[in-house]
């Protein structure tokens, strides 16, 4: 009988590609999957708290009264809105020319003919065994000798070599259809016209999975805009907001981490809401681009 | 036109100079602040250099005087420690989380999206939250631990603990990319491979361990490496977390590297204390390469 009963639950499972053993395992999964994320409610939720409802002895997950202060304070108090311009103008000009410029090398290196070609593709591959971090000392001193320090173009020019950008398109590039290109050549189109024309606009998936993935690197860049930024008003979101830790003995302690999370669920929500939106290109991108410098 | 009915012309393609100048927009940036740096750095590293004057040579002064610098010894034994933490648990947690969600049960899409979303976000957003969540007296990690009987743990406040909880924050940011890379390699392993142990009646452990961990050893090895190599180089988490202490028992070697170059502005030192953690992640991916060649 209990067999029966047993077969029978396995029969309504199958659509699920479940078997009746399997259930405890799933529901764990999804317990820990949930659990993983835990940390971005927890979050959020600290930072809708008034400051006196933070820190409780009892775990409240939601706040007994939502409030937007929190988040009218930072804003108030702090430079945050400067941060959040300064962040998205390093963003997004570093990444686009991190994917036009990594468009061009990556097709050059696909389809065009010319000495160097495979040695420039080499000293590419062998940087990405260079950590970027270890160079910001001298690269700071050279920024500080060409009265480079404090700007936008500080932020944005080491950005821009990004090998992962050119490496997702050669990847791509040496795929793509000769026909297309021979067909424009005939028409007398220069190489130039056949990129920005033909080869370009046709690499759709590589350019969004190059773009939100520079962009979430560069939007998240840490130790260098620490660096490089002297004044406040220079700062980068994540260099801004870092500074947010309640400090011990002060008043920021007993507010606790009500500015901190608040602070933090802005930085964090471009990025997440652009992995939840193109969540496939995120994952095929990494995935094609093992290499993530 | 003519030009290219020259005789030889069908022998050897003609070059592409365009190619040139396709390649310099993205050369020229990359050479200048990539990659000059890193040569500036190395000669640096056997120079004095403060704030004021010009760099003296002086050889290889600075890593002997690093071999006496008990701080350069905390600060790659911390940086080791936070490799041997974050790595295997990156690695074995990131190929579960990847073994569940290729069972493609339902709402294995939601678990996809969970387990990676924490990799897309700020090293300051990770630093912040689990400072919040491990704090000693009302953070949650604590309360619930509490629930179970366990006692309050000083997460960051204590020299014995704090490595620990920066390392726990770690796995929570990294473990993103190596559970996608790890769903790819599964995803790309032959379906007959599943089937034909199947056959031979294995059950899911035999499975695992007798015939996809074998076909996984690549990825496998190639994950590690990226995350021993990110690992070596932690600084946002130490710094927002516990800003490399209590007591320095949280000083990484870029956070050393940032407190001698920028706070003490000893230039020279500070490159040679970056050189010196070049050279030993270039070792230690040798090491592993030929570890997982050799077995």
């Amino acid at each position: 009988m209990a067999g029966n009963l047993h077969r029978d639950i396995n029969r309504k499972l199958r659509p699920f590609g479940l078997k009746i053993g399997d259930i405890p395992i799933w529901l764990g999964g999804l317990f820990i999957s949930l659990l993983w994320a835990a940390p971005f409610v927890w979050m959020v939720s600290t930072s809708l708290k008034p400051a006196g409802e933070v820190m409780t002895v009892n775990i409240e997950w939601i706040p007994r009264h939502i409030t937007f202060e929190n988040y009218r304070r930072i804003f108030a108090e702090f430079p945050v809105l400067q941060w959040g311009i300064n962040s998205l103008v390093v963003a997004v000009v570093g990444t686009g020319l991190g994917v036009l410029f990594g468009a061009m090398a990556g097709y050059a290196l696909a389809r065009l003919r010319f000495p160097g070609r495979e040695a420039l593709f080499a000293l590419f591959i062998a940087s990405l065994m260079i950590p970027a971090d270890i160079s910001v000392v001298p690269l700071l001193l050279a920024m500080i000798k060409i009265h480079w320090i404090n700007s936008y173009r500080a932020l944005i020019a080491p950005t821009i070599g990004n090998v992962f950008s050119v490496y997702i398109f050669r990847q791509f590039f040496l795929k793509f259809p000769a026909d297309l290109e021979d067909a424009a050549k005939m028409d007398g189109a220069g190489t130039f016209l056949i990129f920005w024309r033909i080869a370009f606009p046709l690499a759709r998936a590589p350019m969004i999975a190059t773009t939100v993935i520079l962009f979430t690197l560069n939007w998240n860049s840490f130790l260098w805009p620490l660096l490089v930024t002297f004044d406040d008003s220079m700062k980068t979101l994540p260099v801004g907001i870092a500074a947010f830790t309640p400090e011990l003995g002060t008043h920021t302690q007993l507010e606790g981490f009500a500015l901190g999370m608040a602070g933090v669920t802005i930085l964090s929500l471009p990025c997440l809401l652009l992995f939840f939106a193109l969540q496939r290109y995120f994952i095929q991108g990494i995935a094609s681009g093992a290499i993530r410098g | 036109m003519t030009a290219l009915e020259l005789p030889g012309a069908e022998r050897k393609p003609p070059i592409d100079w365009a190619g040139y100048v396709f390649v310099a927009f993205f050369t020229i940036p990359f050479l200048a602040f990539n990659v000059a740096p890193l040569i500036f750095g190395a000669g640096l590293a056997f120079t004095k250099w403060g704030i004021f004057g010009k760099p003296q040579w002086i050889g290889l002064q600075n890593f002997s005087d690093m071999l006496h610098d008990e701080w350069v010894g905390i600060a790659f034994k911390n940086t080791a420690l936070y490799g041997l933490i974050i790595v295997p648990g990156v690695v074995v947690f990131g190929l579960a989380c990847a073994l569940y969600v290729h069972q493609r049960w339902p709402l294995a899409g939601l678990a996809r999206t969970l387990f990676f979303s924490p990799n897309v976000v700020s090293g300051t957003v990770i630093g912040l939250v689990w400072t919040w969540l491990l704090d000693t007296q009302y953070g949650l990690v604590n309360h619930y631990l509490g629930l179970l009987g366990i006692s309050a743990i000083p997460w960051l406040t204590s020299p014995r603990w704090a490595l620990f909880g920066v390392s726990i924050a770690s796995v929570w940011w990294d473990l993103g990319l190596a559970f996608v890379l790890f769903l790819a390699a599964l995803q790309d392993l032959p379906k007959e491979l599943y089937e034909a142990a199947d056959v031979d009646g294995a059950n899911r452990w035999q499975r695992l361990r007798l015939v996809i961990l074998p076909q996984l050893r690549p990825v496998i090895s190639m994950v590690a490496t990226l995350q021993m190599i990110s690992s070596l180089r932690i600084f946002t988490q130490v710094y927002v977390m516990a800003d490399g202490g209590p007591a320095g028992s949280t000083t990484s070697v870029v956070f050393y590297m940032y407190q001698t170059g920028i706070q003490r502005q000893l230039f020279g030192y500070a490159s040679a204390v970056a050189m010196s953690l070049f050279v030993l992640i270039l070792v230690m991916t040798f090491i592993m390469r030929r570890f997982v060649r050799e077995r």
